[in-house]
């Protein structure tokens, strides 16, 4: 038997008092854009770079957007802060959904929280770790 | 997945038996999920508005709350920006004895008797205190402006 199915909205409440209280991950945070959005589609998330890496000290601002389809669709995320990962588009900052294996594989249970996590997880893979970065505070 | 049969029974009797300015329907794909609207209550400044609520049976409903919120935006002193309600019985007076329809109620009778003292809203409940003719024409204006029905 599934267990009953919780629908977007009250998910997202979820989420935001979960990201409100800092129960999350402490390298990772998140927050609703605007405070009014009744629908809770437009988020901010933060990553802290992993320490033996490149980004060491780094702190990451992504755009996250929730659709109405969230969260049997995953969330888009786009990097504000410029990057070099593999899976992030170096014009635009987006996160390329296929190179993102919590993204390509979503499931329903997932959260923002879980894509920030990877994202932070992807920056310190041995293949990644020592990627050229470019200018710290700089934005696409 | 089957539904408790307490679920069902207090679908079927909201249905059959609705209360008063209270709609509840379930969705079709997802019978733990009701769209709701609540009509504001006479001599309250949310008269002639009706509210859209949404309306969640966790998991382990009954042994929890129901969770609920407001869609219309509405100025009152215990629910905020996005629709959620301060309510004792949403929290920790929730018991198992309580119903969708009961709370509804409670709900309901919330519109009639903001209270305050308990805010969720602070800038609303602190509006409330020092100028409450004011706080209620604004709850009006926002009730004609968001709740048309």
């Amino acid at each position: 038997m599934s267990k009953a199915k919780v629908p977007r909205n009250f998910r997202l409440l979820e989420e935001l008092e979960k990201g409100e209280k800092g129960l999350g991950a402490e390298s990772c945070s998140y927050g609703l854009d605007d405070g009014d959005d009744i629908m809770m589609s437009n988020w901010t998330g933060t990553i802290l770079g992993p320490p033996h890496s490149a980004h060491e000290n780094r702190i990451y601002s992504v755009r996250i957007h929730c659709s109405e389809q969230y969260p049997e669709q995953p969330p888009s995320v786009t990097f504000i802060s410029r990057v070099n990962l593999p899976c992030v588009d170096q014009t635009t900052g987006a996160v390329d959904a296929t190179k993102l294996p919590c993204l390509a594989q979503w499931r329903y249970e997932y959260t923002m929280e879980h894509v920030l996590v990877e994202l932070r997880r992807s920056m310190g893979i041995p293949q990644n770790k020592k990627l050229p970065q470019p200018p710290e505070g700089s934005t696409f | 997945m089957a539904l408790p049969k307490r679920i069902i029974k207090e679908t079927e009797r909201l249905v059959a038996e609705p209360v008063p300015g209270i709609e509840a329907v379930p969705h079709e794909d997802n019978l733990r999920y009701f769209d709701v609207s609540i009509h504001g209550p006479a001599q309250s400044p949310y008269e002639g508005g009706v509210f859209k609520l949404e309306l969640f049976l966790p998991e382990d409903y009954p042994m929890t709350p129901p969770k609920i919120r407001f869609l219309t935006k509405i100025y009152h002193p215990n629910i905020d920006r996005l629709g959620r309600i301060c309510l004792d019985v949403l929290k920790a007076n929730w018991s198992p004895a309580l119903q969708i329809r009961t709370i509804l109620l409670s709900i309901q009778a919330l519109l009639g008797a903001p209270n305050p003292d308990d805010p969720l809203a602070n800038d609303v409940a602190q509006r409330w205190k020092e100028d409450e003719p004011g706080a209620i024409a604004t709850a009006r204006e926002w009730t004609q402006k968001h709740a048309a029905p």
